[in-house]
C-alpha cells in the first residue's frame, strides 16, 4: 500500500525521509562491504532487485474476491537480510513511481520506511525465531510473509494518521485501521500462502541457491538434495 | 503489465522535449512537484496539473490516450481517497446528510479531500513529466550528480535492464500457463503463480551469475561507466534558468495569495 505523492503534507514527508536515509546508508554500507568481497554478488543483487519489482507487479488471487499483488518484502528480507532490502526496496519504489504511477518522489522516505525497513526486519526477526524455535522452514516463511505485511500496513496507517489526526490520532489510526483490516488481511494470508510455495519450490529445485545465501544450512540443503535425487 | 511493453521508455526516448537540456527538465519538476506539495489551497495544484498535462501533450507530444492511461493508477486512488476523507474526516458542519449509519460529509472534510485530489493530480503530473520526457539512462547519470553512492546507481541501472528482461519472460510463462488451463480455479493459480515465481526467481538467478561471468570478460572492475548525452547544469542557459525561477516565484506567490481559499 503506497502512500500516493502529494498526499502527506511537506513536514511529514521530510521527516520520514530524516527516519529513512540512515537505515539506507547503513544497508548501502552493508552492500558495499559484501560487493567489494565478492564481485559477483553485484549482479545478484540486481536481479534480486528486479525480481521483487517484478513480484509486485504480479496479480495475485485474493479470497476477497479482488486482485492485488504481492510486496514481497518478506521474502525478499529472509533471502537476502533487511539491510540489503532497504536499499532495494527504495531502488524498486522509484521504479515503481516512475513506471508505474504507484507510490510517488516526496513520499519516498514514508513508503521505505513501512515497505523496506519496518516490513522486511520484523519478516526477518520472525524467520530467524522461527529457525531458533526448530519449526520447519514453511510455517517459518509463511509467519515472516504475513507478520512483515501487516506490519508494514500498521506503519502505513500510523504515518497517515500522524499526518491527519482527525480529530485526534487515536481515532484518525482507528479508521484508517479499520480499512486496512478489510482489505489487507486477506491479502497478507494470500501473499503468506504464494511466498511459502515459492519458497518450496525454489527448496526443491535449488537448494544450493538458498545454502549461499545462508537461509539454510549446509546440511538440511544436502538432505533435501539427497531426498530429491 | 501491458503498460511495460514498449511505449514507456520508447516515449521517453522520442518525445517533443527529448533535446532540451535534462537538467532543466529535472529543476522544473522536482520544483513544480515541491510547490504543488506545499500549497494550502487545491488552486495552484490545479492549475501545475493543467500547465504540466498541456506540456506534455503539447510540448512533449506524448498520446493523450496513453498519458490518461497512466494517470488513473494515481486519480482512482485520489477519487476513493477523497470520498473517504469527506465522509470520515470532518469534524465541522455537515454539507450533506448521507441518511445512512448517521454519516454525513462535512465541510472540512471535504476540503482536505479536494485539497489531498488536487496536490496529488498536481504531483503526479509532474512525476509522469519526469518519467515521460527523460530517458531513465539520462536520470540516471543526474543521480551521479545528485552524489548518490555508485553502488545504487549501478544497482538500479542494472535492475531497469533486469525488469524488462525478465517481464518478457514472465508473460511468455504466464500465457503458457494460461493456455494450460493454469489459472482455472483459486487452488491452481496459487499453484501456478508459485511455480511461474519461483521459476523466474531461479531463472534471474542463474542469469546474474552468467551476467557475471559475461562482464567480467569484457574487462568488468567493479564499475560500469555511462555518458549522459544532452546538457550539463552549466549549459541550461540564463534565459532558461530565469524563465524557470520567474515560473516557479509566481506560482509560489500564488500558493501564498490562494492559501485560504477553498471551495466551502
Amino acid at each position: 500500500m503506497h502512500i500516493a505523492e502529494g498526499f502527506l503534507p511537506w513536514y511529514w514527508c521530510v521527516f520520514w525521509y530524516a527516519l529513512a536515509i540512515p537505515v539506507i546508508a547503513y544497508g548501502v554500507i552493508q552492500i558495499k562491504k559484501v560487493t567489494e568481497k565478492q564481485p559477483d554478488s553485484k549482479p545478484l543483487l540486481a536481479v534480486a532487485g528486479a525480481f521483487i519489482f517484478i513480484l509486485s507487479s504480479l496479480k495475485m488471487p485474493s479470497v476477497t474476491g479482488s486482485c492485488s499483488h504481492p510486496c514481497g518484502n518478506g521474502l525478499g528480507a529472509v533471502l537476502f537480510g533487511p539491510a540489503a532490502v532497504s536499499v532495494l526496496a527504495a531502488i524498486v519504489l522509484v521504479f515503481q513511481a516512475l513506471l508505474l504511477a504507484h507510490g510517488g518522489i516526496t513520499t519516498l522516505g514514508a513508503n521505505d520506511f513501512s515497505m523496506g525497513i519496518v516490513g522486511p526486519v520484523v519478516a526477518w526477526l520472525i524467520w530467524k525465531g522461527a529457525r531458533k524455535a526448530g519449526w520447519s522452514p514453511s510455517l517459518g516463511i509463511f509467519l515472516a510473509a504475513v507478520m512483515g505485511d501487516w506490519l508494514t500496513y500498521v506503519t502505513t496507517a500510523i504515518q497517515l494518521s500522524l499526518a491527519f489526526p482527525i480529530p485526534t490520532f487515536g481515532s484518525a489510526f482507528v479508521k484508517f485501521i479499520v480499512i486496512y483490516a478489510y482489505t489487507q488481511v486477506p491479502l497478507a494470508i494470500a501473499e503468506g500462502l504464494l511466498t511459502v510455495v515459492i519458497f518450496e519450490y525454489i527448496m526443491k529445485l535449488r537448494p544450493d541457491i538458498l545454502v549461499r545465501l545462508k537461509v539454510l544450512k549446509p546440511e538440511e540443503g544436502k538432505k533435501i538434495a539427497a531426498e530429491a535425487d | 503489465m501491458s503498460m511495460f511493453e514498449t511505449t514507456l521508455d520508447g516515449y521517453a526516448h522520442s518525445n517533443g522535449l527529448r533535446d532540451v537540456n535534462t537538467y532543466y527538465k529535472v529543476f522544473f519538476a522536482i520544483c513544480t512537484m515541491l510547490v504543488s506539495l506545499v500549497s494550502q489551497s487545491p488552486v495552484v495544484p490545479l492549475l501545475i496539473f493543467g500547465i504540466v498535462t498541456a506540456l506534455i501533450i503539447f510540448k512533449a507530444k506524448i498520446s493523450s490516450k496513453f498519458y490518461l492511461k497512466f494517470m488513473a493508477v494515481p486519480f482512482i486512488f485520489a477519487l476513493i481517497n477523497f470520498i473517504f476523507m469527506a465522509i470520515f474526516f470532518g469534524v465541522g458542519k455537515p454539507l450533506l446528510e448521507l441518511g445512512i449509519f448517521n454519516l454525513a460529509v462535512t465541510v472540512d472534510g471535504f476540503n482536505l479531500g479536494f485539497l489531498l485530489l488536487a496536490r496529488i493530480m498536481g504531483g503526479f503530473s509532474c512525476l509522469a513529466f519526469l518519467a515521460l520526457t527523460i530517458p531513465m539512462t539520462e536520470l540516471f547519470s543526474v543521480f551521479e550528480d545528485m552524489k548518490i553512492p555508485q553502488i545504487v546507481i549501478e544497482l538500479a541501472m542494472l535492475m531497469y535492464r533486469y525488469i524488462f528482461l525478465f517481464l518478457d519472460e514472465v508473460l511468455t510463462m504466464y500465457h503458457s500457463q494460461e493456455t494450460k488451463l493454469g489459472y482455472s480455479s483459486y487452488r491452481k493459480s496459487y499453484k501456478s503463480l508459485g511455480m511461474l515465481a519461483s521459476n523466474l526467481f531461479i531463472k534471474t538467478w542463474m542469469k546474474g551469475e552468467q551476467v557475471y561471468v559475461a562482464m567480467q570478460s569484457r574487462c568488468y572492475d567493479g564499475s560500469i561507466k555511462t555518458m549522459s548525452e544532452t546538457g550539463t547544469i552549466r549549459n541550461i542557459g540564463a534565459r532558461n534558468l530565469i524563465l524557470l525561477a520567474v515560473f516557479e516565484v509566481v506560482l509560489s506567490v500564488g500558493t501564498y495569495l490562494t492559501g485560504s481559499l477553498s471551495i466551502f
